[in-house]
């Protein structure tokens, strides 16, 4: 069985190695022990409440429970551009019009900005290539919807998530090539990888702060501007099925687009109800598709668990989990617990009657 | 012999003739004079009112015109200008060529990153404009006449011009008649090809630049490479055009032509090399040839002529000259003359 749960110190070989087999493209979880060991103690310091819960990294593990590995990890930012400015370029439209002479003409260009300082980003999200399918990605990005909703008030009303944006086999980026290094003598895979390591800030100093007008760039950076690498587009689709929108902010490196909903209107938020944890006797498949299966969370903030059970389990006013289960949640007969569909909506309602 | 003098309203047919027949690469008339004859025959018109202006009483800025003139034949082979305020009492557009260093104490990186930046710096100060020559006058001592009577005029009615001097220089457009700077920055903007842009800033008001033009800073290296080659380069053909300017004391700044990306040359008035060396003398007859060449100018506004001659300095401090020359300049004994050695 698979069951998130908040990340910990032993986790550290299981995401070294998941973090080595991503390779290139994963910015925020780069191949580095030390690195990933001062995430995780973030993450250990914010879910123990040592540090304030509006400045936390909460970091979510996927686990195994037959053998008690991490096999995946996706994190939320409680607010980005606390310590260091968080850049964007945001894509609008200048027209420069002249009536006496007819001409009317539209130019897209970049700004610079700094738009979605103090915003709660959804992040870090990677899952081991043996455990895709199965809903697990689906499990593992969306427990995150449940937290932010079940504990709304430490985080913005708005969460964004920054989409990988196009490159190619080699990691060159379009966008790079024909921006960044111009400014900043760097392969992007090379400046990829130092945001990684938390100098993306110090390299958008070496960016450029005036606006730049697309038509001064050639047409295969501009085809890469608010598009996802392909690898990310199903991660893209996803959220856009949650809600989640193009909101005209892209990535100073890549181009790829920054999307953003607002929690009370994220579709696995909406569709959640709560339902009281009864443990059952009965024997229950839990090995059903990922259209038929809810996600239970035991609402915890130090201690937060998904798991996910088949609709059929729903009821009324509760929900039957098999002991492992409950144990797996770390919930008692009783206990408070919300539900939200894996896949579709309305099998929790349906079950529910 | 050559003799520059105002532009008056019969020389608006040659004027355009110069457009015509030299072709558009060779005489290319320079932008700021327009092809159209309308245009072109307001302006003459202009330049005389200017002309016609009493101490310092111009309601508008001034803007002059002169040709020169073939008094053998009486034919027009070029034309110079000077606007009191560039300009002419709207913004005078420019790129000022500038630098930052984006600089990271962490990262230990500094590059210095070359910007463009729109500027009205220059609007106001006195400029040298529309200066055209037929080709075979090229590199002649009319061509040296031609834009150095201008500063005979300026020094005899300093009055009407500015401490700061300014000439636009052409810049580089290629044998197919693209402008590399051009292409790549302000088609994106003014959706049209460089000659159009060009007459119509010679034509229109300027207002369309400041319409159309983009108001940010531009980096340079986002520039095509043939676009950077080309930042502050002359036109070849105008490069003894510059040699002479650079004589004079004209030397390029950080501006930039914001339509072909040529070099702004700038000046202090009162040290340009003619006005400097150039000294008021009373006529006087000289019955044989010989002397040093000198330019020789006289008259005010519209009465201003320069021309080349030779001449002989007297311990009196008068000039002996010519007689045919004190005909040219309308001039007679004893009359004042300012002279310049060529």
């Amino acid at each position: 069985m698979l069951v998130i749960r908040p990340l910990q110190e032993t986790d550290l070989e299981d995401l070294y190695a998941m973090a080595q087999k991503a390779g290139k493209g994963l910015t925020t979880l780069p191949a580095d022990r030390d690195l990933l060991r001062h995430k995780i103690s973030l993450a250990r310091d914010t879910f123990s409440q040592k540090c304030a819960p509006e400045a936390g990294l909460y970091l979510f593990a996927l686990e195994d429970t037959k053998n008690g590995k991490a096999v995946g990890i996706s994190g939320i930012q409680a607010r980005v551009g606390l310590d260091e400015v968080f850049y964007n370029y945001r894509l609008s439209i200048a027209v420069n019009a002249s009536k006496e002479l007819g001409v009317h003409v539209r130019t897209p260009t970049l700004h610079l900005s700094n738009d979605m300082t103090d915003t709660s980003e959804i992040c870090s999200l990677l899952l081991a290539d043996e455990y895709h399918g199965g809903g697990n990605g689906l499990l593992l990005s969306r427990c995150r919807f449940l937290y932010l909703d079940e504990f709304r008030k430490h985080f913005s009303e708005k969460v964004f998530a920054e989409m990988r944006g196009v490159s190619d086999e080699q990691g060159r980026s379009p966008l790079w090539d024909a921006l960044g290094s111009k400014f900043f003598d760097m392969e992007f895979s090379e400046a990829d990888r130092l945001s990684g390591l938390g100098n993306k800030a110090f390299i958008a100093e070496l960016m450029p702060k005036y606006p730049i007008y697309l038509p001064m760039l050639p047409d295969s950076a501009r085809a890469v501007i608010g598009r996802v690498h392909s690898n990310t587009a199903p991660a893209l689709r996803m959220l856009q099925a949650e809600g989640f929108n193009f909101n005209g902010l892209v990535d100073i490196f890549d181009g790829g687009p920054v999307v953003e909903a607002f929690v009370h209107t994220i579709r696995t938020v909406r569709d959640s109800i709560n339902r009281y944890a009864k443990v059952t006797g009965k024997n229950v498949n839990l090995d059903v598709p990922a259209s038929e299966r809810v996600m239970v969370s035991n609402r915890s903030f130090r201690d937060f668990r998904v798991a996910t059970v088949p609709a059929t389990c729903v009821g009324v006013d509760t929900v039957s989990l098999p002991p492992e289960v409950a144990e797996a949640l770390h919930v008692e007969p009783g206990d408070s617990v919300r539900l939200a569909p894996l896949k579709d909506r309305a099998k929790t309602t349906t079950a529910a009657g | 012999m050559w003799l520059v003098r105002p532009a008056i309203p019969d020389d608006v047919h040659q004027i355009l003739e110069i457009a015509g027949t030299a072709g558009s690469e060779a005489a290319r008339l320079s932008s700021t004079l327009p092809r159209q004859r309308d245009a072109l025959a307001e302006r003459i018109a202009y330049a005389q009112a200017s002309l016609a202006v009493k101490a310092g009483a111009a309601d508008r800025p001034q803007r002059f015109l002169f040709v020169l003139e073939n008094t053998a034949t009486g034919k027009i082979h070029g034309t110079a200008g000077i606007d009191a305020r560039a300009g002419n009492g709207q913004p005078f557009y420019n790129y000022r060529r500038d630098a930052l260093i984006h600089a990271s104490h962490e990262l230990g990186i500094s590059s210095r990153v070359e910007v463009l930046y729109p500027s009205h710096g220059l609007t106001d100060r006195t400029l040298l404009c529309s200066f055209s020559i037929t080709p075979e006058l090229r590199n002649t001592e009319a061509f040296e006449l031609l834009s150095r009577a201008r500063i005979l005029f300026i020094a005899s009615h300093r009055h009407w011009f500015t401490k700061q001097i300014v000439v636009e220089i052409q810049g580089v457009q290629l044998a197919d008649g693209s402008v590399p700077f051009w292409d790549s920055l302000g088609r994106h903007f003014f959706n049209m090809d460089f000659d159009t842009a060009d007459q119509y800033s010679g034509l229109l008001s300027k207002t369309f630049i400041a319409e159309l033009m983009p108001p940010n800073p531009v980096y340079v290296t986002l520039l095509s490479e043939a676009a950077q080659a080309a930042l502050g380069q002359p036109h070849e053909l105008t490069v003894p055009n510059l040699e002479l300017l650079q004589r004079e004391g004209f030397q390029a700044g950080c501006y930039l032509d914001i339509f072909d990306g040529g070099p702004v040359l700038e000046a202090r008035t009162d040290a340009l090399h003619t006005l400097v060396t150039s000294q008021v003398k009373a006529l006087h007859g000289a019955t044989e040839e010989g002397g040093d060449d000198y330019l020789i100018a006289a008259g005010e506004g519209a009465g201003f002529r320069c021309a080349l001659t030779q001449a002989t300095g007297t311990l009196k401090g008068t000039l002996k000259v010519p007689v045919k020359t004190w005909d040219l300049l309308g001039k007679t004994a004893g009359d004042e003359v300012r002279v310049a050695p060529c």
